[in-house]
């Protein structure tokens, strides 16, 4: 399966922050999204979430048009996305916001509140232990039981993304999932994703300015400059496009990421 | 200088307004959906409960079926959740402050139609003597006692449905929205949905309390559901804590007592205008105490749910954790 976006365009009033971009991102694969700021990468993942419906062109997941679903749909067809700024469910603990991503639907309606249905508490089991296993994976178990606005910025962006594998992804969006992560975060992060690719055939589409964690994890990568698709192509390829490396880096030195 | 029975009739009033401050915090605590239609939908169960019953056609009115109180109950309940729906499906779409507006409006509307409808509510008029369950067992002073039973038992009903609710994955999934639109809708969270059958559960549980709150006032006219009820539940709700399971409880007690209790204090006749117009006073002061000394309310949310207490931004634990990683 892939995600694939045909000649998407978003403008803001006479800003064009989307500009005709097509390109086939595989569903089992991680594809890195890189450019400077402002190059429209975030815009791009609002388009492709529905939180911000492109303007022309269509985008499609696997055999759907995803293209002005609401953001709920698209999340329910598997395209889970996390956010730049990690703000979370801030009242929740980290336990209570990995399980209330993987609720079902049977179980957030009034009645299922009564908590009758065997089926709601066989699942609530579930997702509980696979909660426990994730978080030790990045190393969080001794969060579990604080709440969301203590935890240090590292902290909520790993549980930015820890929270999206308990909603049954099939292609993970990560908004700068490294920024601000500890070092030794960031190691068991790509250690992750990239075991997530191989083991359970789970890709992910990330954009993040740290080149060093892309470059290493990264299967493809798309530049995306000014709104528009500069390159494309495998990490060493891209590295080595002198035009690319102009681009972002001359930018770069003076942005904070 | 009391007797006991007019304490047993402010803990029967503190029961119900315990009732309404327990519903009102699923959807507003839980919720988020800041609700300012409390009396509109308590006067929506209370006239539907109200005509249901009504059988006397000394009373004009036009639609009188003379419904069993057992029947007219769950009747009024459900009636009330309709009503919220109808509310809540256009109110939902605001925000904030603009749904926080357009409930108080939609309240007041309610009770302008229940003085418009006159052949049906009797408008102004009103009706008197509502008939009460039991009374034809225990009569005279010692049925306060039978009231105060059933306001507790309502309390009780609401207090275990509301709890489970608040417990449960789905009030989990409430909180997480109310957190983060954004978040819970990149999660697949049906959002609007869920929060419209928080609103009419909402309505149904206010719709249920709203008969004891008739046996309790015993005549019912649209001046009773002026906006100031709402105002009345929602100062119990924070007193108590907003987002906590027995905030509305504790709150409406505290609230309720120290109200009457203030009705109590002996002055001269010649200044009894002055203690009534302090009262309101004496409520906020006691409002703002609460608040001043326990800013999340008796009750916090924190304390529901069972949060580990950590100080922000502790840097001993994410230096052991990268130290051992």
């Amino acid at each position: 399966m892939e995600l694939v976006l045909d000649t998407v365009r978003k403008t803001f009033g006479g800003v064009v922050a989307v500009d005709d971009v097509s390109a086939v991102m595989p569903q089992d694969k991680i594809t890195a999204l890189i450019g400077p700021n402002g190059a429209g990468k975030t815009t791009l993942f609002n388009a492709i979430t529905g939180f911000d419906p492109p303007d022309r062109g269509s985008i499609s997941f696997g055999d759907r048009r995803i293209d002005g679903l609401p953001p709920w749909r698209v999340a329910e067809l598997g395209l889970i996305r996390t956010f730049q700024t990690p703000v979370g469910f801030t009242t929740l603990t980290v336990r209570e916001s990995m399980l209330a991503a993987a609720t079902p639907h049977f179980a957030e309606t009034p009645v299922g509140a009564l908590g009758l249905s065997r089926r709601a508490r066989d699942h609530e089991r579930a997702s509980a232990a696979r909660a426990e296993e994730i978080t030790a994976e990045l190393g969080m178990s001794d969060l579990l039981d604080v709440r969301t606005d203590e935890l240090s910025a590292g902290d909520r962006k790993l549980l930015e993304f820890a929270r999206s594998l308990m909603a049954e992804p099939k292609l993970l969006l990560l908004d700068e999932p490294a920024a601000a992560v500890a070092p030794a975060n960031i190691g068991r992060l790509s250690q992750l994703v990239r075991r997530l690719r191989d083991e359970r055939g789970l890709g992910s589409l990330i954009i993040d300015h740290n080149l060093s964690f892309l470059m290493q994890i990264a299967d493809e990568v798309h530049v995306l400059d000014r709104g528009a698709l500069l390159a494309s192509g495998p990490p060493a390829e891209i590295a080595a496009d002198p035009e690319v490396m102009r681009v972002y880096l001359g930018e770069e030195t003076d942005g904070d990421g | 200088m009391t007797n006991p029975i007019f304490w047993v009739g402010v803990l029967t009033l503190a029961m119900i307004y315990a009732s309404l401050a327990m519903s009102l915090n699923v959807e507003s605590g839980w919720g988020g959906m800041w609700d300012l239609g409390i009396a509109g939908l308590l006067a929506a169960g209370s006239y539907c409960y109200v005509i249901l019953t009504a059988s006397d056609p000394d009373l004009g009115m036009r639609f009188a079926p003379g419904l069993s109180m057992w029947v007219a109950w769950p009747l009024s309940a459900l009636f009330t959740g309709l009503v919220a729906f109808a509310i809540g499906a256009p109110a939902l779409r605001l925000r904030r402050e603009y749904f926080l507006i357009t409930t108080l409006a939609f309240a007041e509307i309610i009770r302008q139609l229940v003085v418009i409808q006159a052949d049906l509510t009797r408008g102004t008029v009103g009706i008197a003597n509502i008939n009460r369950p039991f009374d034809s067992f225990v009569t005279g002073r010692d049925y306060n006692y039978v009231l105060l039973g059933i306001a507790v038992v309502t309390a009780a009903v609401m207090y275990v449905v509301t709890r489970q609710v608040g417990i449960s994955p789905f009030g989990r999934t409430l909180r997480a929205a109310r957190d983060n639109e954004a978040v819970a809708l990149a999660l697949g969270k049906r959002v609007n949905r869920m929060r419209i059958k928080t609103f009419v559960l909402t309505g149904v549980l206010i719709g249920a309390t709203a008969p004891v709150y008739l046996f309790y006032i015993r005549a019912i006219s649209p001046q009773l559901f002026a906006p100031g009820i709402t105002f009345t539940v929602w100062t119990a709700l924070v007193i108590g804590g907003l987002g906590s399971i027995r905030g509305g409880l504790a709150g409406a007690l505290v609230l309720i007592v120290f109200t009457e209790a203030v009705g109590l204090i002996e002055v001269d006749p010649a200044h009894i205008n002055i203690l009534v117009a302090i009262e309101p006073f004496l409520v906020g002061l006691l409002l703002v105490l609460v608040l001043r000394f326990r800013p999340d309310g008796l009750f916090s949310e924190r304390s529901s749910f069972g949060a580990a207490r950590r100080s922000a931004g502790d840097p001993a634990g994410d230096a052991a954790r990268v130290a051992g990683g």
